[in-house]
């Protein structure tokens, strides 16, 4: 009963949406009544709040264990704890559709009412986001149904949810990234509403800005969870594996970091505006795009949920149509647009516009790394695959190009050209310095590998350039943007961790019997696999073996584990990882072999939590962006 | 210049959306059909040698085994895959995601069960034909899939799920 009620629910969402755009297509051309105004926003809000109530009707569903709903029936189990009940809901495609368009929902409800019905843009923005909620909630509703019964009779125990999915970092890695892909849909209404209105005296950044940045902030974080969500649980050691999916919300993420730095230049000096316009318009784009590629199938991979082209096919017309109706309406208006000031040589803007061309051609390279298998695929059959090494070849040198620019950038100011004196004292003290560090870096480790070298450079110079830049106002006094600092401080640190890490990193492959003790290498003196032990824990079996080592001169003791989990027969590998400030010692028991020895399999890992602290920097420089934006 | 800048911004966007729904349309047979058939992929890949390999190489009995140089159980199981061979039952390798120096080496030094090794770098093959990883094993009756064992070969296995299977096929020829 209650999951008809939540059915209906949503049904009558979408029927009040319809009104609303219905009601609000018909008055497009004419001037807006308030009345008619305060009527759209009251059934909006109803509708917004339709889709809330049936969600947590849904949630409700999932926790009492309804598995006369198919969904729930085949993506949760009464054996599981309630967190893991909720968290269920978005393991698949319909419910994390559902979870989608909530955020969607949400918002869209929070923006439109923090404008007050005075705002020229509204009426407009009112428009694109019922227009955009509507579309989704009836793509759920008609193609991938979460409320579907299982009739006459209902399953009387549900087949569990992918056991490798019970993870507490992977049940939040898909709400914030949704959380961020569609924060970006208040940045596509409304700058599609600024173009739609006509008026361009009117200033818009402001009203978006701050949304923009905290949607930013939740992509991130969604983003670098997954990634260490992919390291600790799959058991592949690996942090980024350039796999479509991740590609797919990395376009964004580049867009949405040009579209915030092209915000800044263009809110500060009135520079950049129609291309901060596009960028705004470009994101929003970029995340149905992704939606697009997971959700239909098209590319096989670690992410992509049940292939099936009716979906693939509405989601792409959908979004193809309002990305188009979008993009039309901002070639329409390019010509009027092109008044905005020119960027002045040598300043801050022109080097912040540099990097975000550079933005754009990893973004450009990207797109062709996902698409160029599908295209030679559907010429002449052949299958293609395109890895790590064509990124890795493709962003080495764009990522030692933005360093430069970083770094210059710096000591830049707004507006004015900076003169060639202070840019040789900018940059000469961060290169000496990066290089002399190099110097030492091939001089301890005696390896050597260009691409990694450049990404090591990249990273040193822009951290030099903070550095240096810290210490100089510390003596001085002067200003510092605290959080641009500290989130360019996380790059540097990311591009120094991640090359770190690609050079140094190594595995072993062993093979011991229990009570077996042998040496590995110079660091690892001593491997001994002392014991294994088989016990039941709530909803799985668990082989848990005990290794100790003698790593460095120190005692370690790791327990990598398998689990059976009983309902679907799954067999998981938990990896165990032994932390420290340098590198992880990561081990992963494999299989047992007739002999009665088994296979472990073990990595040493560089510099790898400094991939996630550097993560975390970058949002927290963002944070402080916005607060120091609240308190001026 | 303006001009053709307006045109391409709606332009490009068409031209993709036209390529996909193409994809998903008109290639719907290629994109969809996951390998659930049980007939051998297939496939165009060299042996270790650097020779093309024929698809009818695969008529007959055949085992398939995954191999790589850097596969661990793969050197466990390689005396119990020799015997077999000594038996006269023809195996051949899938080298994976190995490179032809170190796996060559590694035959050169282990000895060779192989009829021949196809080379497959990539995975290619290995995608098609759902392989979790090395060591895996295939049973292949004329060209056909008919069982597969995964992780180490040895006696208790072979006897259990592949020794039934080739005794039926033999009877039934």
């Amino acid at each position: 009963m209650i999951g008809e009620i939540s059915h209906f629910l949503s049904l009558s969402a979408v029927l009040i949406l319809s009104l609303v755009l219905i009601f609000n297509l018909f008055f497009f051309f004419s001037k807006v009544h308030p009345n008619q105004l305060t009527l759209s926003m009251r059934l909006f809000n109803q509708a917004c709040w339709l889709v809330f109530i049936s969600f947590g009707m849904y949630v409700y569903l999932a926790i009492s264990d309804d598995f006369s709903i198919a969904y729930i029936a085949s993506h949760s189990n009464s054996q599981l704890p309630i967190f893991y009940k909720i968290t269920s809901i978005w393991s698949a495609h319909e419910g994390s559709m559902f979870l989608w368009i909530v955020f969607l929902t949400a918002w869209s409800i929070l923006f439109i009412n923090s404008l007050d019905n005075e705002h020229p843009l509204k009426k407009f923005t009112l428009l694109m986001l019922s227009l955009i909620i509507l579309g989704f909630l009836l793509f759920l509703l008609l193609t991938s149904n979460p409320f579907e019964r299982i009739l006459p009779f209902g399953a009387l125990e549900g087949a569990d949810i992918n056991p490798v999915l019970q993870d507490p970092a992977l049940a939040i890695h898909p709400p914030m990234l949704y959380l961020g892909y569609v924060g970006f849909v208040i940045s596509f209404s409304f700058i599609t509403a600024y173009l739609l209105n006509g008026n361009f005296e009117l200033q818009w950044e402001q009203d978006i800005k701050n949304w923009s940045l905290v949607a930013w902030i939740f992509l991130t974080i969604g983003i670098a969870l997954g990634s260490w969500w992919a390291y600790y649980e799959l058991g592949w050691g690996g942090y980024w594996f350039w796999d479509p999916v991740e590609n797919v919300a990395l376009m964004p993420w580049l867009a949405a970091t040009a579209f915030m730095h092209s915000l800044f230049a263009s809110s500060k000096s009135n520079v950049l505006k129609t291309w901060t316009m596009f960028l705004g318009i470009l994101i929003f784009a970029l995340s149905l795009f992704g939606a697009f590629i997971v959700r239909s199938g098209i590319i096989d991979s670690v992410h992509s949920f049940a292939n099936d082209p009716e979906r693939g096919l509405y989601l792409l017309s959908f979004s193809g149509l309002i990305t188009l109706f979008s993009l039309t309406i901002f070639a329409y208006r390019l010509p009027v647009l092109n008044s905005s000031k020119l960027v002045v040589t040598g300043s801050k803007e022109s080097f912040l516009s540099m990097n975000n061309i550079l933005m754009i051609t990893s973004i450009f390279s990207i797109f062709l790394g996902v698409t160029y298998p599908l295209i030679i695929e559907s010429i002449n059959g052949e299958k293609v695959s395109i890895g790590p090494p064509y990124y890795n070849t493709i962003f080495a040198p764009l990522i030692l190009i933005a360093a430069i620019f970083i770094m210059i950038s710096v000591d830049a100011l707004w507006q004015r050209s900076m003169p060639l004196r202070t840019l040789f004292f900018t940059i000469a003290p961060p290169i000496i310095l990066s290089l002399v560090s190099i110097y030492f870096i091939w001089w301890t480790t005696s390896v050597f590998s260009i691409l990694a070298y450049v990404g090591i450079f990249s990273g040193l110079l822009i951290l030099f350039s903070y550095l240096l830049r810290t210490i100089n106002n510390l003596f001085n006094k002067r200003f510092i943007n605290k959080g641009s600092a500290i989130a360019h401080t996380g790059l540097g640190l990311l591009f120094f961790a991640v090359s770190m890490n690609s050079i140094l990193s190594y595995e072993k492959n062993l093979n011991l019997a229990p009570g077996q003790s042998i040496s590995v290498d110079q660091s690892v003196k001593e491997f001994s696999f002392n014991d294994i032990r088989v016990f039941k824990a709530s909803n799985h079996d668990v082989i848990s073996a005990e290794v100790s080592l003698l790593q460095d001169g120190q005692e370690i003791s790791l327990n990598p584990q398998k689990r059976k989990y009983a309902t679907r027969g799954q067999i998981t590998s938990e990896s165990s990882i032994h932390t420290t400030f340098f590198k992880d010692t990561y081990l992963t028991i494999g299989d047992q072999l007739d002999n009665g020895s088994w296979t472990f399999s073990l990595k040493i890992n560089y510099f790898i939590k400094w991939i996630w602290f550097s993560a975390a920097l970058m949002v927290l420089g963002m944070l402080l962006t916005i607060f120091k934006k609240k308190a001026s | 210049m303006n001009q053709l800048l307006r045109f391409l911004i709606v332009i490009l966007p068409v031209v993709v959306l036209i390529f996909f729904a193409k994809i998903l349309l008109i290639d719907e047979d290629i994109k969809f059909s996951t390998f659930d058939s049980k007939n051998f992929p297939e496939f165009q890949l060299n042996d270790l040698n650097g020779d093309p390999v024929q698809s009818e190489s695969l008529n007959g009995i055949k085992i398939l085994n995954v191999w790589a140089s850097w596969c661990i159980t793969c050197l466990v199981e390689h005396p119990f895959l020799t015997r077999l061979s000594e038996q006269n039952i023809q195996i051949i390798g899938l080298n994976y995601k190995d490179s032809d120096l170190k796996a060559n080496a590694w035959l050169e030094k282990h000895g060779n069960p192989y009829l021949f090794s196809i080379y497959d770098p990539r995975g290619d093959l290995a995608f098609d034909l759902g392989v979790t990883g090395a060591p895996e094993s295939y049973l292949i009756i004329n060209n056909q899939v008919v069982s597969h064992i995964q992780g180490e070969m040895n006696q208790r296995k072979w006897n259990s799920i592949f020794l039934p299977l080739i005794q039926q096929a033999k009877q039934g020829s």
